[in-house]
């Protein structure tokens, strides 16, 4: 078993204005896992994303990408590193039909230039080919095919979360950051999506999901991170997390002394 | 030290009117978070109704001055109600600064058709001859200017500051959306500020009416004086707009009397570029820090698709070129050959359209300098060919050398620069350039031109006349259309448009933001040098408003009314505007206002341009809808 750390995060502290949105916190991601970080709303998971790809800067702190330090690097350097997100707020290209935003998510792997591409000589041609095969692919995988040459903005946001999934599957990653991916989904929808997950990290992908839907998260994560108020609060098997009468505390309240005697 | 004083105290009288075009700018800036470039149309307006009434129709002066002023704010009201208002929440700021490129060029057209093209110049408010202080002479005019200036700044200054309609607009400009929940009529405040703004403009016109020749394109001026004005003081700031229109009238006197004339304007402009360069908010930042993002979110474009099938795409393409290939034949056979000139400008605009699709249309970039590059293609191409009996081909490659330099330098401002900002520092280095292309005249002739300039020659073919040259260009624009239409339908294609919607997601996903802007500007530099070398070799001459900004006025219009980001869109921009007008002499008049009307009106209501309207008809009359072609391969353009 490969006990090397995806993402480790030491120290990390974020505050706006005078609030701690990530005060103090250290976890690591370990590669190959699919792990998740839930956390009431405002507990600072969607801060915790944007700190990973660098879109805010921590305060202090540290966060490593298998080791090597993310300090001061460009989000789209990252990304090309193999980290990739998707937003909690989908952020589909909407000027694009769906097949377009996916194939806009190869980029990272295309490595005909621009004269290439306008000559249509050889190396172009083939990866086009092969960007779009793939691209075919993934949108079928995420039966988005009959929905393939509409607009993306024209979407439920459901299924824009989902051509998200497949535009940063495309990109071919690494480690890959899910912001809500079954927000907008129904219950259907949702386990085709688990099998879909847990599929993908069986593939080797490492997985970090920020979820609300907490029985997707109990099926298919093997380790979970909690984050309360900007600090973790339990982290361990699915199990163990379920029994912590921390979590219980921050989801449904402190248990009232009547409750209790 | 009399000279001295005398250039200070004409600077100063300059200035003053500078400063209330600035004022103009400062204060819808402020209101809307956006330029308005109609502003210096006003000046026009106003100093042209107060010609009419008082010295063409004898009412005294002060009624004539009442009623000027009431018509020009009429008629920014009724912009402001119907065009600018609406417009403001549908279009991104860059949006707007073409929207008002549009309005100025309206403003031009309009004008000419009112007044003629002649200059005027008002009689002063209380006689000719100088007053004499000290020794020195102050034109007649300057309490007026002085007084002017003085008393608009002090009254901005008590309404904003002491009256609640002043602090309602305060409010506006800092959150209109907070301002809104709080009950604060946005739209009216808007409207308002519109409204004042051109009033402002309107007696700046008058009060330095006597000073200045006036004439129809002079909104252009005056909006290029105020601008820059108001990007040296701080856009945000009304102190600000005034040290920086009295500061430009001194460095325009000083430089006027001490250099040439001719690079009075270019030396402010240097100045402003630094500006944009190095402090990006100008002299004197506004003490209120507008929130850019309140306005500008949620402004998602058009969802028509413009795609045609695959087969559509081939049918089209094969008609198309059928029709150019034996369009010269047609046209000598039923005695149109002046036609066929025009043609061929046509497809040299439309390749220098190629370059500014990629830029503005894919990648979501304002250049409204463009022609520029079209001027330095040309005036490379023409110099090496002219001075230095350097083949023509020669000369377009330093042509490319040359713009792609000065693109990849221009860039170094741009790439950090974000909304309009962008556009403002394409503007102003398109004025930069026009002032270098008539003030360099030992090289370029000057405002006169430059002749003598030979044909394209290549392998000892000449390409003389008409027939030769149409094919020359038009051979251009396809290869260009093949080999442009291949990267957009590409990764790169996808990388720019993906720049355009969504820079935060395109990071996300790896793409190196700043260099593919860099490339879209380069290949759009690129391909406008060629244009304009091409310009050069068929007319066998150059002067500098075939390349000035007014062009790039005009292309950028030719791009929006055919359709951005579809490459064989804008062809029906250049054939509506360079066809038309050669084809029937009586429209010619009404180019100018045509452009401007059609820039607005596509803005607003077309924005995938008629190219869109085009392509939905095609579906629809061909019987296949989007969904029930099976196009796994979608065809983004036609040829």
């Amino acid at each position: 078993m490969n006990t090397q750390d995806a993402l480790t995060v030491t120290s990390v502290t974020k505050s706006f204005g005078g609030v701690h949105a990530i005060a103090d916190v250290s976890f690591n991601v370990r590669a190959g896992s699919l792990t998740a970080l839930i956390g009431p709303n405002g507990a600072g998971k969607s801060t915790m994303f944007n700190l990973f790809t660098n879109l805010y800067i921590a305060d202090s702190g540290t966060i490593a990408y298998f080791g090597q330090d993310l300090a001061g690097m460009r989000s789209d350097k990252i990304a090309r590193l193999g980290l990739i997100r998707t937003f909690q707020t989908a952020r589909v290209f909407a000027g694009m039909t769906v097949l377009e935003n996916v194939l806009a998510g190869a980029h990272i792997g295309v490595s005909a230039n621009v004269w290439e591409e306008a000559l249509r000589l050889p190396r172009a041609s083939s990866e086009e080919r092969t960007v779009r095969e793939k691209a075919a692919h993934l949108i079928d995988v995420l039966g988005l095919s009959s929905v393939a040459e509409e607009s993306a903005i024209s979407l439920p946001l459901g299924l824009q979360k989902l051509l998200e999934i497949a535009r940063a599957l495309m990109a071919g990653p690494k480690v890959l950051l899910l912001d809500e991916p079954a927000a907008g989904l129904n219950d259907t929808e949702t386990l085709r999506l688990a099998e879909l997950l847990v599929a993908i990290n069986a593939a080797g992908v490492t997985m970090v999901v920020v979820e609300h839907n907490m029985s997707l998260v109990m099926s298919i994560s093997q380790d979970i991170v909690v984050l309360d108020a900007g600090r973790v609060i339990a982290r361990g098997t699915p199990a163990a997390v379920q029994a912590d009468e921390r979590v219980i505390e921050a989801y449904v309240g402190r248990a009232t002394d009547t409750v209790a005697s | 030290m009399q000279q001295a004083l005398e250039i200070i105290i004409g600077g100063l009288l300059q200035g003053g009117a500078f400063a209330l075009v600035a004022l103009g700018f400062a204060l819808i800036f402020r209101v809307t978070g956006t330029i308005n470039l109609a502003q210096g149309a006003f000046v026009v307006v106003g100093a042209l109704l107060l010609y009419t009434f008082h010295q063409v129709l004898m009412w005294p002066l002060a009624i004539a001055f009442v009623a000027s002023l009431a018509v020009t704010v009429l008629v920014g009201t009724l912009l402001a109600q119907f065009v600018l208002e609406p417009a403001l929440r549908k279009l991104p700021t860059a949006g707007m600064v073409i929207l008002t490129a549009g309005l100025l060029t309206f403003f031009e057209g309009a004008i000419l058709l009112c007044w003629g093209s002649q200059p005027y110049q008002l009689e002063p408010f209380s006689g000719s001859r100088p007053y004499e202080v000290f020794g020195l002479r102050f034109p007649t005019q300057s309490p007026w200017d002085a007084g002017a200036t003085i008393l608009i700044v002090f009254a901005l200054w008590y309404v904003l500051q002491k009256t609640t309609v002043g602090k309602a607009l305060r409010a506006v400009s800092e959150n209109p959306a907070a301002a809104a929940l709080m009950g604060i009529n946005v739209k009216r405040m808007t409207i308002l500020s519109y409204a004042v703004a051109s009033g402002i403009g309107g007696i700046a016109g008058m009060v330095i009416g006597p000073i200045v020749s006036l004439q129809f394109d002079g909104g252009g001026i005056f909006t290029n004086a105020g601008f820059i004005s108001v990007t040296i003081g701080g856009v945000a700031s009304f102190f600000g707009a005034v040290v920086g229109g009295l500061g430009l009238g001194l460095i325009e006197q000083g430089a006027a009397g001490y250099i040439s004339s001719l690079f009075s304007t270019t030396i402010a402009l240097v100045l402003l570029l630094a500006m944009l360069i190095l402090r990006p908010t100008g002299i004197i930042a506004g003490r209120i820090r507008r929130r850019e993002d309140v306005r500008d979110v949620a402004h998602n474009q058009s969802n028509v698709s413009t795609k045609l099938s695959p087969m559509q795409g081939r049918v089209l393409a094969v008609i198309m070129l059928v029709l150019l290939a034996v369009a010269p034949v047609l046209l000598n056979a039923t005695g149109g050959g002046g036609l066929l000139s025009s043609l061929v400008i046509a497809g040299i605009f439309f390749i220098a359209l190629l370059g500014l699709d990629v830029i503005l249309g894919y990648c979501g970039q304002v250049s409204l300098g463009h022609a520029a590059f079209m001027a330095m293609g040309g005036y490379t191409a023409a110099i090496s060919c002219v001075k230095f009996g350097l083949p023509p081909i020669v000369g377009v490659l330093l042509g490319l050398v040359v713009s792609l330099l000065c693109a990849a330098m221009l860039s170094l401002v741009t790439v950090r620069l974000r909304g309009h900002y962008m556009a403002l520092a394409t503007l102003s280095f398109g004025l930069l350039i026009d002032t270098l292309t008539v003030g360099l005249s030992d090289w370029t002739g000057g405002p006169s031109g430059m002749t003598g300039i030979p044909n394209f020659s290549i392998f000892g073919y000449t390409f003389a006349g008409p027939v030769a040259n149409y094919y020359l260009v038009w051979g251009v624009v396809i290869v260009g259309l093949i080999v442009l239409g291949n990267a957009m339908r590409s990764d790169f294609g996808r990388v720019l448009r993906s720049i355009r919607t969504d820079q935060t997601a395109a990071l996300a996903l790896g793409i190196d933001v700043p260099r593919y802007k860099l490339f879209a500007f380069l290949i759009g530099a690129g391909f406008a040098s060629i244009a304009g070398s091409l310009l050069a070799f068929d007319f066998q001459f150059l002067s500098p408003d075939m390349v000035s900004t007014q062009q790039s006025f005009l292309i950028i219009t030719m791009l929006v009314i055919g359709g951005e980001g579809t490459l064989v869109g804008p062809v029906i921009g250049v054939v509506l505007l360079t066809l038309l007008p050669t084809a029937f002499q009586f429209l010619a008049n009404y180019k100018t206002l045509a452009s401007g009307v059609l820039l607005v009106t596509a803005m607003l209501y077309f924005p995938s341009g008629l190219y869109g309207g085009f392509t939905a008809l095609i579906r629809r009359f061909s019987g296949g809808g989007k969904r029930s072609t099976p196009t796994p391969l979608p065809a983004e353009t036609a040829a």
